[in-house]
């Protein structure tokens, strides 16, 4: 049996929904020990494994809590029950361009981008001429990034991100961008990393895409998982779910 | 804790970019640039001169040196705890969609307020031997001196920090204690106006050992209380470690309650 890149076990993420948030430490303290908030429990039972070099996709309708196991996975969150082990470096892509900052130029921003996911200034100095080359921005890479179209913008974020060589990539829908033939690019990097036995999960509400690049699936449903397996079998299973509703 | 320390490690180059970012931030947009650094401290210095040598006479010998000694140790203390205590709640944005060790947002004011008051130093030479004051060489204990003052201030933002995301007036209420902190801090007057039975509680504030040191090695040329840099060096390490406990725990539900 080949390695495990992730792994949770019995997962539970609980968040607090408050109706009359307490801000303030008066009124923590006037209101000591009666509970202002409900629980509510993001994620209930997840079990998942997922070997090195497999990719999984995530399905579920809105608030089913795909992003949340996400963030769990990806440390973002702490689990309120259960474990997650991760073997091997992590990247989490929820967002483009986290950490930009509108009045640094372009290339200041790949260094400050990159940073965020744990590079050294060795490693992205290695890397600069590449990100850039991607991002085909030409000469707009030493503008302010607050003067940046949104598509150059985003360009500029998947392109560092893209970059950084993840051995475990994590990925909340942030496929969708770009113009068509950006998204091209994006999607052959993403099959290179694929062949390159990059461990991948991501979130995705197009199905077709799922069962095109995932070799495993998880449907989750209320936060729970409602059926994990091979992708063709889970996507086709839950678009005849969504058919009879 | 190891293990924390390796990972932040690991993260050095966000850290370097935070604190260069934090200092840039400061002075971008003004046409005198990083020079604010300088100008800053030593238009306070200029003031101070002015003042307490023409208008309000002080026995003191060179009072203004004197105070702004402990003027810029203050400003290293204050600057540190007043953006470090909004710090996690102002990064939201961030915290919210990268993993990295939250330890650094924190970690990354205090070394900036560092890096500030090491560079106001300059003046604070130059002033020295203006006013014949003269550099001894028990300047040499200012870096063990930063050392003490640093590990004493990096859990004290660590908790505000990290209080601040679950009680959001903690940063008003540390707005007014600052200054409250401020006064019963010997800067603005010797600890030696104090009556000899109040100074005990003077001395059980950190900040009066971290002033006294530096004006030991800078005002009085003498070498620091050493028993007693010693002590605050000790229960810094102590305090740095239930720091770091409290952050860590805390920090667990810090990215949903934000
Ligand atoms: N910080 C939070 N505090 C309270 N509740 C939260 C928080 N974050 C998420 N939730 C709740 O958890 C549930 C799952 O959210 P999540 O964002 O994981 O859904 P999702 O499957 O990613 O949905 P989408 O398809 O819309 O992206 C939702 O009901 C949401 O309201
Ligand atoms: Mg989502």
């Amino acid at each position: 049996m080949s390695e495990i890149a992730i792994e949770t076990r019995e997962l539970y993420k609980e968040f607090r929904v408050y109706h009359d948030r307490a801000m303030s430490m008066k009124e923590r303290v006037v209101n000591w020990g009666r509970h202002k908030y409900e629980k509510f429990w993001a994620l209930k039972d997840v079990n998942l494994r997922l070997e090195k070099g497999k990719s999984l996709g995530i399905i579920g309708r809105n608030g089913s809590g795909k992003s949340t196991l996400l963030k769990v996975i990806s440390g973002i969150y702490y689990p309120t029950k259960g474990e997650v082990k991760v073997n091997g470096k992590l990247t989490t892509l929820l967002e483009l361009g986290a950490g930009f900052h509108p009045d640094f130029t372009g290339r200041e921003n790949i260094y400050f981008n990159a940073s965020i996911f744990g590079f050294t200034r060795k490693e992205i100095n290695a890397k600069l001429d590449e990100i850039i080359a991607f991002s085909e921005l030409g000469e707009f890479i030493d503008n302010p990034v607050r003067n940046y179209s949104s598509g150059m913008y985003m360009r500029l974020a998947f392109s560092v991100a893209i970059h950084i060589e993840p051995e475990i990539l994590l990925l909340d829908e942030v496929l969708a961008v770009g113009d068509s033939a950006f998204q091209e690019k994006c999607m052959s990097k993403i099959k290179s990393f694929r062949e390159k036995g990059v461990t991948m999960i991501f979130v995705s509400h197009a199905s077709m895409q799922v069962s095109k690049l995932c070799d495993k699936a998880v449907w989750l449903k209320d936060g729970m998982i409602e059926r994990y397996g091979d992708a063709k079998g889970v996507v086709k299973a839950y678009e005849r779910w969504m058919d009879t509703r | 804790m190891i293990k924390k320390i390796i990972e932040i490690y690991r993260y050095r180059e966000m850290l370097r970019n935070l604190v260069s970012k934090e200092l840039q931030a400061r002075y971008k947009n003004s046409v005198l640039g990083f020079f604010w650094t300088f100008l800053n401290p030593l238009l306070m210095l200029a003031v101070y001169t002015f003042v307490f040598s023409t208008i309000m006479r002080s026995d003191i010998k060179d009072f203004s040196v004197f105070m702004f000694i402990g003027l810029l140790a203050w400003n290293y203390i204050a600057g540190s705890v007043l953006q470090g205590t909004g710090c996690l709640v102002s990064n939201s944005s961030l915290l919210k969609k990268v993993y990295f060790p939250r330890e650094v947002i924190p970690l990354s004011i205090v070394f900036a307020n560092m890096i500030n008051y090491i560079l106001s130093m300059i003046i604070l030479l130059v002033a020295l031997l203006i006013s014949g004051i003269g550099i001894h060489h028990d300047i040499l204990f200012y870096p063990v001196i930063l050392l003490v003052q640093t590990i004493f201030l990096i859990p004290l933002v660590l908790i505000l920090s990290v209080v601040n995301v679950y009680f959001r007036d903690l940063e008003h209420t540390v707005n007014v204690l600052i200054n409250l902190w401020f006064f019963v801090t010997p800067i603005v007057y010797p600890i030696s106006i104090v009556p000899e039975h109040l100074r005990i509680f003077f001395y059980l504030n950190p900040a009066t050992h971290i002033v006294e040191a530096y004006l030991a090695i800078m005002y009085y040329r003498v070498a620091p209380n050493l028993p007693a840099l010693f002590w605050m060096f000790v229960g810094s390490i102590i305090f740095f470690w239930i720091g770091y406990l409290i952050f860590d725990h805390l920090q667990r539900r810090v990215t949903e309650e934000i």
